[in-house]
């Protein structure tokens, strides 16, 4: 990863270590501001993780123990490590063959118990939103956008991670919209969420010397903040190079069919490529030929999350959710980031081409 | 002539530019998350302390709150704290789903180790001193009493890096330790952050996980957590500021050792007891007419401050605790009292003879 602006942070940074505003304070609340209007939404709150922000989002809509949120075993572990944090219990439904929510399996996962849904914008593309936001309102549960991957991204021209009530984005340092170490942000248009994750934030706090509920600490930190509102103002440019690089890799790799699958890529959504993936025939061997070869390719992830050593409690077993698994089998994230030139491109078609050219 | 609470610019111009160097180091470095400066940190701070581990977090309430869940204590347990320190004591016993059970100081604002015993039931499973304002608890009999009933000690050292008593650093004396790094304490990121330490090496190894996403490697997830690391660039810059630390406490020192020579006559100053290292990272007088004491030096430019003026188990987030303000009558006593001074290292003694003055004056108009 690379910071093109350099400079200028430094310079930031310089004036912020001279200062005093080190909790929250303005470099934090003006780039709030500016997240806020890049997404169109009202409320942005800087948290200190991606993490943060999806525990604070659930909290903030009254998940808690005995509640049920329904999401995917195709995630980074935070997305569950959230729902379990405030005490609920994830429920989780299967992938469709763009490694997204199943729009069409949620209503069977309702219950009684269930509070919300936490579908996750996948690799930075995203899951049908609108049809997950038409099951939510029919059976009244919550919607939150794990938007972690998702900034610079679009369904139908509307930002990802504003369909959802309360959404949480992450900014650690592998995302479109990075910073140098952690920071995380929700976001909502609901003004008294927006008020009560400002004050759970900063440990319940309503002033310096009252505070009104057992809070935490999640603030956004400020040299971070600079960071994020440099990085913000390339956002755009960096999404529209990764689609490039994407295009010209589904381009190669359509040829290897039936060797490489490439997910479905309908119109109207704009992924945003934080994890340009696909499925290949001879996963491992494919990935340590690759390597090999000095091409960073990798899988994210492996096992799915309901066979995870930290699942056994929740009572899954193999065969639960075939695609999620058969995913862990054949997925394979290739480096498709705006610094990665033609040739570098080309290379990996070739190379994977190669591979397969000896069967 | 002005008194500001605190002067972070005359601390950090002297050391601007290794803080730059250390910026510049780690954008160039490519490591962001737990890199070399997040180690390197965690075995110089460890030096320190004299502890065989330390781990950084990113903010001293996750550090408590992560340190109680690796201890094991949840929903149906009890966990003794004092009630006069900040929120953050408390609230991440009642956020691991425990129950704070508070128990009163003494006059020099730590828990009063005499009271602790019967406050003891079958449940409780810990007992968190504070070591407030940088100076050391009572550990030799808090330690004692842990033992008798076989209960955890987290030291809460979130205000006193560096304290020492019979010669020994905080940090040092419980089964862990929980250290705020936040930018008015003695060692400072310039945002939030955080340490613990312990001599404990399955705590910290389930520390270390728990705090990465319950994470045993990039691909196995052991239990389900979240994410409380340090960051790189915090560690960076505390690693600048760590080898002046001695210095500057020193210099904290003798300011205060002065101010209490200078201030004696009026007020009830925060001395030393034998076998204390005080740090002094919150210079608390106790005066009569406080409030009217604190308005009258704002108004003459000295920004004196009150650390907490509402106890803990007087706040709404207490409620369902059911208890009376008279409940922890030292506590309620001192809340009154208390004020912190402005003490930092490079406040010169014309400023400090400037809150003399004013503070003569005060008692002498009140005495006419």
């Amino acid at each position: 990863m690379q910071f093109s602006n350099h400079d200028a942070i430094l310079a930031d940074w310089e004036k912020l270590i001279l200062s005093t505003e080190f909790t929250l304070g303005s470099y934090v609340e003006n780039f709030e501001k500016q997240f806020a209007e890049f997404i169109g939404c009202k409320h942005v709150i800087g948290t200190n993780t991606g993490t943060d922000a999806l525990i604070l989002a659930l909290k903030a809509i009254g998940v808690g123990p005995g509640d049920e949120v329904i999401s995917v075993p195709i995630t980074f572990y935070a997305t569950i490590g959230a729902i379990i944090t405030v005490g609920a219990t994830p429920v989780f439904v299967d992938i469709d063959d763009r490694y997204q929510m199943d729009v069409e399996l949620i209503q069977g996962a309702i219950t009684p118990k269930a509070k919300a849904i936490l579908p996750v914008h996948w690799g930075g593309a995203s899951p049908n939103m609108q049809a997950i936001m038409k099951v939510a309102n029919n059976y009244g549960l919550k919607v939150v956008e794990d938007a972690c991957m998702a900034p610079g991204g679009s369904i139908d021209k509307q930002h990802s991670g504003t369909f959802g009530h309360v959404n949480a984005w992450s900014m650690h340092p592998l995302k479109p919209l990075n910073v140098m170490g952690d920071g995380g942000m929700v976001s909502t248009d609901d003004d008294d969420l927006a008020e009560w994750m400002r004050i759970y934030r900063n440990h319940g706090m309503v002033d310096r010397d009252h505070n009104s509920i057992w809070g935490v600490n999640m603030r956004l930190q400020p040299l971070q903040a600079i960071v994020a509102s440099h990085i913000l103002k390339t956002v755009n440019e960096t999404v529209k190079a990764r689609n490039k690089n994407a295009e010209i890799l589904d381009e190669g790799l359509k040829a290897l069919a039936p060797y490489v699958k490439l997910p479905p890529r309908p119109i109207g959504y704009r992924e945003t490529y934080s994890l340009y993936m696909a499925k290949f025939n001879k996963r491992d061997e494919l990935i340590k030929y690759l390597n090999e070869r000095e091409i960073e390719a990798k899988i994210h992830y492996p096992v799915p999350l309901h066979l995870q050593e930290a699942a056994r409690d929740l009572g899954y077993k193999e065969g639960d959710f075939l695609n999620s698994e058969t995913y862990c089998k054949e997925i394979m994230t290739l480096p498709a980031h705006q610094y990665i030139s033609r040739d570098q491109l080309e290379y990996m078609i070739s190379s994977i081409e190669n591979f397969y050219s000896n069967f | 002539m002005r008194v500001p609470y605190t002067a972070f610019k005359i601390k950090n111009a002297p050391i601007r530019k290794k803080l730059i160097q250390a910026f510049e180091q780690v954008i160039d470095s490519g490591h962001y998350i737990q890199g070399p400066q997040c180690t390197s940190f965690e075995q110089e701070f460890a030096l320190f302390c004299g502890t065989p581990f330390a781990s950084g977090t990113s903010n001293g309430t996750d550090s408590l709150h992560l340190i109680l869940r690796a201890m094991g204590i949840g929903p149906g347990d009890e966990v003794i704290t004092a009630p006069n320190s900040f929120i953050a004591s408390a609230s991440t016993i009642a956020l691991v789903g425990a129950k704070p059970v508070f128990v009163d100081v003494t006059e020099d604002l730590n828990i009063d180790p005499n009271k602790i015993e019967q406050a003891i039931t079958p449940r409780t499973k810990a007992i968190i001193p504070v070591h407030l304002a940088g100076r050391p608890a009572k550990m030799v009999e808090i330690n004692k009493i842990a033992i008798k009933h076989g209960l955890f000690v987290l030291e809460d050292a979130a205000q006193s890096i560096g304290a020492k008593l019979q010669g020994k650093r905080v940090g040092n004396w419980g089964d862990a330790a929980s250290f705020s790094l936040h930018p008015l304490k003695n060692l400072h990121a310039f945002g939030d952050a955080g340490i613990i330490t312990t001599k404990d090496v399955k705590l910290i190894e389930r520390f270390n996980i728990s705090k990465n996403h319950g994470l045993r490697n990039r691909d196995q997830c052991d239990f389900w957590s979240f994410n409380c690391r340090l960051d790189e660039l915090h560690a960076a810059l505390l690693r600048v500021q760590l080898p002046e630390l001695e210095r500057w406490t020193e210099e904290r020192r003798e300011l205060a050792f002065r101010f209490n020579r200078l201030l004696k006559p009026f007020v009830r100053v925060p001395e030393e007891a034998p076998g204390e290292y005080h740090v002094y990272q919150t210079y608390v007088i106790q005066a009569d007419h406080r409030d009217e004491l604190q308005k009258y030096l704002r108004d003459n430019g000295v920004e004196a401050l009150v650390h907490y003026p509402t106890p803990i188990h007087m706040q709404p987030a207490a409620t369902g605790l059911n208890h009376l303000p008279e409940d922890f009558p030292v506590t309620l006593q001192l809340s009154k009292r208390i004020m912190s001074l402005p003490l930092y290292p490079g406040l010169t003694h014309e400023q400090q003879d400037l809150v003399t003055e004013l503070i003569s004056t005060f008692y002498q108009n009140k005495n006419k």
